[in-house]
C-alpha cells in the first residue's frame, strides 16, 4: 500500500514540476508548483513525517506560493508569452540537462544498495514535533542561530530594497 | 580563557546595535556608525589574540572547531571587512545620491551596518566543521552580499548586478545543498570528521556515487571563487556592485570560498582511491580559470571589469596550489597568496575610489594622467599593479612563486607552462593602467584628487606590506598556520 502511495505522489510530483518549466502561463506554472509541494507533501506523510508534511503544506503551498501569484499578477505576462526561446539556448540548455541526467543515472544505477532488499519502514512511536524541536534547539543549536541571524538581514535587506523612499 | 565562539556573538551585537542606532538616531550623518563599525570591529580583532587555538576541542557538539587556520581566517574577515567600512565611508556622497531617500542621508546607514553581519557570517564559516553550518553560514555571507551589491537602487547597472547575483547564486546554492545530500546519503554524516571516518570504511561500489556528490559541491564553491566555467556573473556583478562591496566580493567572499573548499577536500584526499581524481579536476579547472581569467583581461577598458577578471585569474593560480596539494608547503603557500591578494586587491580599490569621486567613473581612461594629479595616488596604483602582475620585490611575485615551486614539486609541467604564460599576458594588462596613470595627459576638466586620512593610512599599511612583505616574505611566512 505504502509503495503504491509513493509512486503515485511521486510521480504527480515529478509532473507537477515539469509543468512548472513546460507551462508558456505563469499563472498556470504556479499552480502547478503548488500541486508538486503538495504532492512532496503526500511523500513525507507516507515516510511518517508528518511535522515536516504540514509545514510543508503551510510554508511554501500556502505563504511562499500566495506571494509568487501576487508577483505574477504584478508583472507584465504578454511580453513572456511573446518571448521566443532561441534554437542555441534550447541546445545549450539540453546538452546541460543530458549530461546530468546521464551522469546521474550512471551514478544510480553503480549503487550496489539498488538491488538489495529494504527493510521495511519502522513506525516508531514517537513525536515528530517534539523531535524537530529538540533536535533544533539543542542538537542544531548553532545553525539555528545563525540561520536567526541570516533572517534579520533578510527582513533589513527587504525592507531596504523595496521601500519607495527610505526614511 | 573565552570561549571562541564570544567573537561571533560580538560582532552580531555590534550589527545588532549598530543596527538600532540608525533608527534611533536623528542625526543625517551616518559616517559616525561606520567609525563605531570599525573600531568595534578592531576591538574584537584585538580580542581574538586571547583566543588559544585548540583543533581537538570541538564546541557545540561537532559543528565548531577552533584550529590555526580557522583562527587565521577570522582574522583575515575582520581585517577586510574594516577596510571595506573604509572604502565604503570614501564611497558615501555616491551612494546617497543613488538610494532614494526621502530626506538627505536616509538610507545609508544600513550600507556600514550590512558588511558587519556578513563578517559575522565569514567568521562562522572560517570555524565551520560540519556541512550544516557551512551551508548556514555561507548562506548568511552570500544574501547580505546580494543585498549590498544591490545597495544602489537608482542605478541599473546596481541593479542588473544585484538580479544576476541572486540568480545565479541561488543556482550554485541548490548545487551545494544537492552534493551534500548525496553525501549524506551515502554516508550518513554532515560532518567533515565523521564522513573522513566514514570514508575509509566505505565499500568501493559507493565511491562513485560519492563523488557525484563531491562534484556538485565543487560546482557551487566555484561559483563562489569565480573559477572558470562558473565565472560568468563575475565581470557584470563586478563592475554593477557599488565599489566597496566589488573589493569585499573580491577578497572576503573568494577567502572564504577557498577555505571552505579546503576544509571540504581534506577528509576527501585522505583516500587513496579519491586523491587521484580530485587533482586531475583541481588541476583542469585551475587550467581552465587561468586562460580565461587572464585572456578576457586584455580586452577590457572598463577598471573594475579588469580586476573582475583578474580576480577570475588570481582564482586560477590558487587552485592550481590547491591542485598540489600533495606538496607539505602548498597548504601555506595557498594562504600566503591570499594575504598578499587581500592587501594588493583592497590597495588598488582605495586608489579607484578617490579616483571615481573626482572624474565621476572607473574605466581605465579615468586614470589618465593620474602621474601628475596626483603622485602619491599613482605611486600607490603602481604597486598594487605591479604586485598584481607580479613584479619581483611585491608580495604577488613571492605569492606566485611559491604556488609554482609546490606545482613543479609535484611534476605538474604543464600546468606551470600555463601559470607562467598567463602571468605574462597579465604583466601586459595590469600595465595598461600604469600607462594611463604616467603617459597619457590628464582630462581638461579633471577635478583635483582628495584623499581622506582615514583611507590614506589605510593605503599606507597596504603599500608598505606589499614592499615589505615582498622583500622579507618570512616575516608573513612564520605566522601563517
Amino acid at each position: 500500500m505504502q509503495l503504491v502511495l509513493f509512486w503515485i505522489f511521486s510521480l504527480l510530483m515529478l509532473l507537477s514540476a515539469m509543468g512548472v518549466v513546460f507551462f508558456r502561463n505563469p499563472v498556470s506554472s504556479a499552480m502547478s508548483l503548488v500541486l508538486s509541494f503538495i504532492a512532496l507533501a503526500a511523500v513525507f506523510v507516507t515516510l511518517d513525517a508528518f511535522f515536516i508534511a504540514v509545514v510543508q503544506v503551510l510554508v511554501y503551498a500556502g505563504a511562499v506560493m500566495v506571494l509568487f501569484l501576487f508577483i505574477i499578477m504584478l508583472l507584465d505576462l504578454r511580453e513572456e508569452k511573446r518571448r521566443r526561446v532561441r534554437l542555441s539556448a534550447w541546445l545549450g540548455g539540453g546538452l546541460v540537462v543530458g549530461g546530468f541526467i546521464s551522469a546521474l543515472l550512471k551514478v544510480v544505477l553503480s549503487l550496489p544498495a539498488l538491488f538489495v532488499e529494504k527493510p521495511a519502514l519502522s513506525h516508531p512511536l514517537a513525536n515528530d514535533i517534539e523531535q524537530v524541536g529538540y533536535n533544533l534547539f539543542r542538537n542544531f543549536n548553532l545553525p539555528f542561530q545563525v540561520i536567526g541571524v541570516l533572517l534579520l538581514v533578510a527582513t533589513v535587506g527587504v525592507v531596504l530594497l523595496s521601500k519607495k523612499e527610505l526614511k | 580563557m573565552i570561549s571562541p565562539i564570544v567573537l561571533e556573538v560580538c560582532v552580531v551585537c555590534l550589527g545588532i546595535f549598530l543596527l538600532m542606532a540608525e533608527s534611533f538616531s536623528v542625526k543625517s550623518n551616518k559616517v559616525v556608525l561606520a567609525h563605531g563599525a570599525i573600531f568595534g570591529l578592531l576591538s574584537v580583532f584585538v580580542m581574538s589574540f586571547f583566543i588559544e587555538a585548540n583543533p581537538a576541542q570541538m564546541q557545540s557538539s561537532g559543528f565548531y572547531v577552533v584550529d590555526g587556520l580557522s583562527l587565521f581566517f577570522k582574522r583575515f574577515a575582520l581585517l577586510s571587512t574594516i577596510i571595506t567600512l573604509i572604502l565604503a565611508v570614501d564611497y558615501l556622497p555616491i551612494v546617497q545620491r543613488l538610494v532614494p531617500s526621502a530626506k538627505p542621508g536616509a538610507g545609508t546607514g544600513e550600507f556600514f551596518v550590512l558588511p558587519v553581519f556578513t563578517c559575522a557570517g565569514l567568521m562562522w564559516m572560517a570555524s565551520a566543521a560540519d556541512f550544516i553550518v557551512i551551508f548556514c553560514a555561507l548562506e548568511l555571507v552570500t544574501i547580505s552580499l546580494y543585498v549590498q551589491v544591490a545597495y544602489m537602487r537608482r542605478s541599473l547597472a546596481s541593479l542588473e548586478a544585484g538580479t544576476k547575483f541572486l540568480i545565479l547564486g541561488a543556482l550554485s546554492t541548490g548545487f551545494f545543498v544537492y552534493g551534500i545530500t548525496w553525501i549524506f546519503g551515502m554516508t550518513g554524516q554532515t560532518g567533515l570528521a565523521e564522513i573522513q571516518r566514514n570514508l575509509t570504511i566505505n565499500t568501493e561500489a559507493n565511491q562513485m556515487a560519492i563523488l557525484f556528490g563531491l562534484g556538485m559541491v565543487l560546482v557551487a564553491l566555484g561559483f563562489k571563487i569565480a573559477a572558470a566555467p562558473f565565472q560568468f556573473w563575475v565581470p557584470d556583478v563586478y563592475q554593477g556592485a557599488p565599489t566597496p562591496i566589488t573589493a569585499y566580493l573580491a577578497v572576503a567572499s573568494k577567502a572564504a570560498g577557498f577555505l571552505i573548499l579546503i576544509r571540504v577536500l581534506e577528509p576527501f584526499f585522505t583516500v587513496v582511491a579519491f586523491q587521484p581524481k580530485l587533482i586531475l579536476v583541481l588541476a583542469l579547472l585551475s587550467g581552465l580559470t587561468l586562460i580565461y581569467g587572464n585572456l578576457a583581461a586584455i580586452p577590457q577598458t572598463n577598471f573594475k571589469r579588469l580586476l573582475g577578471y583578474s580576480s577570475i585569474a588570481h582564482a586560477g593560480y590558487l587552485l592550481a596550489g590547491l591542485a598540489a596539494i600533495g606538496d607539505a608547503f602548498a597548504g601555506r603557500a595557498v594562504v600566503f597568496y591570499l594575504c598578499g591578494y587581500f592587501l594588493m586587491t583592497f590597495l588598488a580599490f582605495l586608489v579607484l575610489i578617490p579616483v571615481t569621486k573626482a572624474t565621476g567613473g572607473d574605466d581605465i581612461a579615468h586614470f589618465n594622467g593620474l602621474g601628475r594629479r596626483s603622485p602619491t595616488l599613482a605611486l600607490a596604483m603602481l604597486i598594487a599593479a605591479a604586485s598584481l602582475a607580479g613584479v619581483p620585490f611585491t608580495v604577488g611575485f613571492f605569492g606566485k612563486f611559491f604556488i609554482f615551486e609546490s606545482i613543479i614539486n609535484q611534476h605538474f609541467y604543464g600546468l606551470a607552462l600555463i601559470g607562467i604564460v598567463t602571468v605574462a599576458s597579465g604583466f601586459y594588462y595590469y600595465f595598461k593602467v600604469i600607462r594611463a596613470m604616467y603617459w597619457m595627459p590628464p582630462a581638461e576638466d579633471a577635478a583635483p584628487v582628495t584623499i581622506s586620512r582615514l583611507s590614506k593610512s589605510a593605503m599606507l599599511i597596504c603599500a608598505i606590506l606589499i614592499v615589505v612583505l615582498g622583500c622579507y616574505p618570512q616575516l608573513l611566512m612564520r605566522i601563517l598556520p
